[in-house]
């Protein structure tokens, strides 16, 4: 479809030229200057070359009829049943995007013994709900898993498709573009619908420090994943809305070389470097108590608790959870500090986080300097009511 | 038992930036390094090889240079290479790279296992590995955090399934995605160091491949296209509030909200 | 000698001089100012003050030594002796907010700072103009005017150097007041006495810094580490010597067993790369060609492996120097974190006389029944030994911690070696610096300092 081509009579300085290309892609073999395997695509070159040494190339394809595919349609994740609420975050995503192209929104859940579960579905303003329903669909197996999408897509023809961005969705999703030779774009922020239905989708790369926006022009269906709490939910309607299909497939396409043994529940130790939330009890928390409030409180978000490096030599916690140039280092979403001066000690250690809320009563503390949101109070005003309210 | 790795050059670092004003990246230092989360792949395929005497191959695809990381696997165990490189690749996506590492591999030879690292640091998408076993038409089973058992027909693995784990059985030939808590990946020795130094990495490239249609390589065989890379916004938030501890509480939980952690 | 103590009026003056939200009194003062890293039981000043500029902390000298009130310098109480603890009161002037860098001078390449910026943020600073400040120890949170108070050393002293080499110029407040500058931009000097060298490594006894002029290098583009494992600590740090001799110069070298590594993995949460040996060397080179480094560091593996390593593993990039070095980073932080206390022993020693030094601790550790650990430069032969108490009694403890410092200060001498090697003297290492060095030596120690002090307000009871 595209590719670079290099004028190269126009080549004067080639060893400056090798340079514009962040991803090593252009060569200089003492002869000709060319283009290898690293090129992504990017046209810096196009753009921050000498004028015309550097030229991007379209050939012409032939474009598929893209009004044979119709539908958007959301992969109900699951693990034996329960569904992942992501899957509702999908569906009011769906939902936005069909009406603006109208099309009708599909879903398609694979288990076993899941009909119950696929009626309750129909509270959330779907079309259609496809099920498969089958014993040898009861755990997640990639063979036959696969087998279903592929046959729902056959027989259906969505022009998108939305997985949850789980470990799940991150197995299937790939499994099944290749299958269709489409394109699937990871870990997608943002989604829109464009009139021409192509899904416009944006993703953060290397390393988050950039967004892509990416699209899938003359492929269907195109594959997208979304992390959990990216979207909104859609509320449950009191009515049901739609149908649920039952589909079947034959007992050859349900075989898998993959046996489940065992299913257990996880049982890692979870470190707070891996942590997503962290509530950090720091030095004006001086007690035992303060340290389980600030514990629960981190439990209740679904988090974890750290401490600064005082309560550790005061002996009232663990080592390990220290955060600190001497301690440990962590990134995670949400950090909340309460009680924490902010010496140059720990910052260090966090403050990477990408959301600093600090509670501290003295608005001098150094804390201050790196928190997006500082509230000026008491720490022992404001988490016992804290804890109150995510308890409720 | 044969066991194949796949690995991929990645640069040495990710603190990539883009230009406010000209929408460029820009990009310090030309070092690149093995993606870190396959020397996990690595070690992995090197303790089953401590323990079976499996024979550990690994390859990967991109420019001539990325040979490098080969020879590295060489120094943390592996015993053969093979590089998949032609310019036709430029300009893969995630499609069209699995679609050539699977004509690689199937050139290089089928083995018992491969493994793949969970994602690499620059396209961070985590889907190379399914898409391969798909075009392998081989069983895959992504998230592992633990292997089990070698046996000489299957292998038993843990799988990490979010909330729980799934003790499974797969038969071979298959394709696994080890996580990055797997292991703890070895250094690369100086003594495999000189005891490979001589050792030959052959080069592929698409007329060695059994699938010669130049419309499934590189930019021609991907279906997906970047637009354009932008700055994120960056959360530049900085406010202060004051108040009674109701007051305060209230404004927090209430932010929490927005920021859906509560 | 008696000093005055503060009263009001002091109190009064101070406020003046500095501002009242810069001043703290009794309740006021934070509890790390009481302390150091080490020294724990300390004493309060009587009051701190957070001096913002030269002419302020001038200011203040000229009045308590008028007034013969007691000045404790202050940077960040990172320090391991005592050195900037008020043990008899007084004022503390803290450099906190002195923490400005003032110039990067691209033609002299030197930069000029304020005692109270941080050796990180000065690091950090000068790497993003591609330029490299070489001394390196391990506290990345200290301040430079602490840094250079002690003359610190750090890991990379093997190819680097010390603070000392690194510092051009000063300003300087005297005793009494008055503001002298030492050294300068100038890369020669033969100007009589240095006093700039004086002032360096005094631990804050003589003068007050104020400013400094640092000297920079060229950054290095590329850097590798070694990990060698070894059967045994003697057969890695006997290897040391057969590496200086060699002339490739790595860039540091230090030793650790493999209990200081499990320590820091639990303490980290973790885990390090390779700990199936009982001891290490680790070995860095850097240089600005890949080739270059690469050809050093064959060399170097070489001789490791003929003198009885089992491997020499490489780690090359960010991600295994990351792990590597934060792993030896908080060999620190995770034996205190393993003990209820310990004091530290920082000696120096001649480099071909290290290994025969460790032996001796490990001797020791079985005869005074107490747990020694250990690590640290092998390649510049400063050791740092740390005794700890672990669940002994305090009496029993101090009897012990006595014996054994007694009898390491003395093998020390014996091999030729000095009292401290990067940490300073303080107050905690005084009767050992005494014992070592003798009368005579401590007696033109204590002539300069009534030359720069002759009523000994500043930091007195600190090196001599």
């Amino acid at each position: 479809m595209a590719r670079i081509v290099i004028n190269q009579k126009l080549v004067t300085k080639p060893e400056e030229l090798v340079r514009l290309c962040p991803f090593n892609a252009i060569e200089w073999d003492n002869e000709y200057l060319q283009i290898n395997a690293a090129c992504k695509m990017c046209k810096l070159c196009v753009k921050k070359g000498p004028a015309g040494v550097f030229t991007c190339e379209e050939e012409k394809v032939e474009a598929i009829d893209k009004s044979l595919w119709r539908g958007v349609c959301v992969y109900v994740d699951h693990v034996d049943g329960d569904i992942h609420p992501v899957t509702f975050e999908l569906i009011g995503k769906a939902r936005e995007m069909a009406a603006k192209i109208s099309h009708p929104v599909y879903v398609i859940f694979a288990g076993s013994d899941i009909l119950t579960k696929a009626a309750e579905i129909l509270h959330y303003g779907v079309d259609e709900v496809f099920v498969y329903d089958d014993p040898e669909l009861k755990h997640f197996r990639i063979e036959p898993y696969t087998a279903v999408m592929e046959d729902f897509i056959h027989n259906n023809k969505p022009s998108t498709i939305l997985f949850g961005g789980t470990n799940v969705g991150r197995s299937l999703a790939p499994r099944v573009a290749a299958r269709f030779r489409t394109g699937l774009t990871a870990d997608c922020t943002i989604l829109d619908m464009d009139e021409s239905t192509d899904l416009a989708q944006i993703r953060p790369a290397f390393g988050g420090n950039i967004m892509a926006h990416i699209y899938t022009p003359n492929s269907r269906p195109q594959f997208a994943t979304v992390r959990y709490k990216i979207f909104d939910a859609p509320a449950r309607n009191q009515e049901q809305s739609g149908k649920v299909t039952v589909c079947h497939l034959p007992a050859d396409k349900l075989q898998s070389r993959i046996k489940v043994k065992d299913v257990k529940k996880k049982e890692t130790v979870q470190t707070i470097e891996d942590a997503e939330i962290i509530v950090v009890a720091g030095g004006a928390v001086k007690s035992q108590e303060g340290l389980a409030l600030c514990r629960s409180i981190a439990e209740k978000l679904g988090g974890m608790l750290a401490v600064t490096r005082p309560l550790v030599e005061a002996g009232i916690a663990d080592p390990r959870l220290q955060i600190g140039l001497s301690g440990r280092t962590v990134k995670p979403r949400l950090i909340i500090c309460a009680g924490v001066a902010g010496y140059i000690q720990f910052v260090a250690g966090m403050d990477k986080s990408d959301t600093i809320i600090a509670i501290n009563t003295d608005e001098q503390a150094q804390i201050f300097n790196v928190a997006h949101y500082g509230i000026i109070g008491d720490v022992y005003e404001v988490l016992p009511k804290l804890a109150e309210q995510l308890g409720a | 038992m044969e066991i194949l790795v796949c690995i991929k050059q990645v640069p040495g670092t990710s603190e990539v930036e883009v230009d406010k004003e000209t929408g460029v990246l820009k990009r310090e230092g030309i070092d690149s390094k093995m993606n870190p989360y396959d020397l996990y792949g690595v070690e992995t395929a090197v303790k089953i090889k401590e323990q079976t005497g499996a024979r550990v191959t690994v390859t990967t695809m991109g420019p001539p240079q990325a040979s490098e990381i080969l020879q590295e696997a060489f120094m943390m165990g592996a015993d053969e290479a093979a590089l998949f490189t032609d310019r036709k690749f430029a300009g893969a996506d995630v499609l069209a790279t699995s679609y050539t590492i699977a004509q690689g591999i199937k050139k290089v030879n089928i083995p018992d296992l491969i493994i793949c690292g969970k994602q690499t640091t620059d396209g961070d998408t985590a889907q190379v590995g399914p898409e391969l076993a798909e075009f392998l038409s081989i069983p895959h089973v992504a998230n592992v955090t633990e292997i089990i058992e070698v046996t000489d027909k299957s292998i038993v693995l843990e799988m990490d399934m979010g909330h729980s784990v799934e003790v499974v059985e797969m038969l071979y030939p298959c394709l696994i995605t080890v996580e990055k808590g797997i292991n703890v990946p070895r250094l690369p020795s100086f003594k495999l160091k000189l005891a490979t130094k001589n050792k030959k990495i052959p080069f592929y490239s698409l007329n060695d491949f059994e699938d010669k249609d130049e419309k499934k390589y590189g930019l021609n065989g991907s279906p997906t296209r970047v637009l354009r890379i932008f700055s994120p916004e960056a959360n530049a938030d900085r406010e202060t509030w004051t108040g009674s501890g109701e007051e305060l509480t209230a404004k927090l939980v209430k932010k929490l909200k927005e920021l859906k952690f509560a | 000698m008696a000093y005055k103590k503060i009263d009001s009026k002091d109190i009064e003056f101070l406020v003046s001089v500095a501002g009242k939200d810069k001043v703290f009194v009794g309740d006021q003062i934070h509890e790390t100012y009481s302390r150091d890293e080490i020294v724990h039981a300390g004493k309060y000043p009587d009051v701190v003050v957070e001096a913002e500029s030269t002419e302020e902390i001038s200011r203040i000298m000229k009045y308590a030594y008028e007034q013969e009130i007691i000045v404790t310098p202050r940077g960040q109480g990172t320090g391991l002796a005592g050195a900037s603890v008020a043990f008899q009161g007084g004022i503390m002037i803290s450099t906190v907010r002195m923490n400005k860098i003032l110039e990067l001078d691209d033609e002299n390449l030197t930069l000029t700072v304020e005692p109270g910026v941080l050796l990180m943020d000065i690091i950090k600073f000068v790497q993003s103009n591609d330029l490299f400040y070489p001394p390196d120890p391990g506290e990345k949170s200290a301040s430079i005017g602490g840094n250079i108070s002690t003359n610190a050393g750090g890991m990379k002293a093997v190819k680097y150097g010390v603070t000392r080499d690194y510092v051009r110029g000063l300003e300087v407040v005297l005793p009494d007041g008055r503001v002298i500058e030492v050294g300068g931009k100038n890369v020669k000097n033969s100007s009589g006495y240095s006093i700039k060298d004086l002032i360096i490594g005094a631990e804050g006894t003589l003068g007050f810094i104020t400013k400094a002029i640092l000297k920079l290098l060229p950054l290095p583009k590329v850097s590798y580490s070694l990990l060698v494992p070894f059967p045994d600590l003697a057969t890695a740090i006997e290897t040391v010597p057969k590496i200086i001799k060699s002339k490739s110069i790595p860039t540091a070298i230090e030793f650790m067993e493999r209990s200081a590594i499990v320590a820091a993995e639990e303490f980290l949460g973790k885990k390090f790369p390779d700990k199936s040996s009982d001891a290490y060397l680790l070995l860095t080179f850097d240089g600005n060609k890949k080739e270059e480094v690469e050809d050093a560091y064959e060399k170097v593996a070489h001789i490791c492996l003929e003198a009885g390593a089992f491997d020499v593993f490489i780690s090359n990039t960010q991600e295994r120097q990351e792990t590597i070095w934060k792993t030896r980073g908080a060999f620190l932080e995770a034996i205190k974190a393993s003990t209820s206390e310990l004091d530290e022993c920082d000696v120096v020693v001649p480099r071909n006389k290290v290994a025969e030094f460790i032996k001796f601790t490990n001797v020791l550790q079985k005869e005074i029944d107490i747990r020694i650990q250990s690590f640290g430069h092998a390649g510049d032969g400063n050791l740092h030994v740390y005794v700890l108490r672990d669940d002994l009694p305090a009496a029993e403890w101090k009897a012990k911690l006595t014996k054994a410092f007694d009898r390491m200060y003395a093998k020390a001498a014996e091999l030729d070696g000095l009292t401290s090697g990067e940490h300073g003297i303080g107050s905690e290492k005084k009767p050992f610096l005494e014992k070592a060095m003798g009368e005579d030596y401590m007696s033109v120690l204590k002539s300069i300092k009534a030359a720069f002090d002759p009523k000994n307000i500043l930091n007195p009871g600190k090196v001599c």
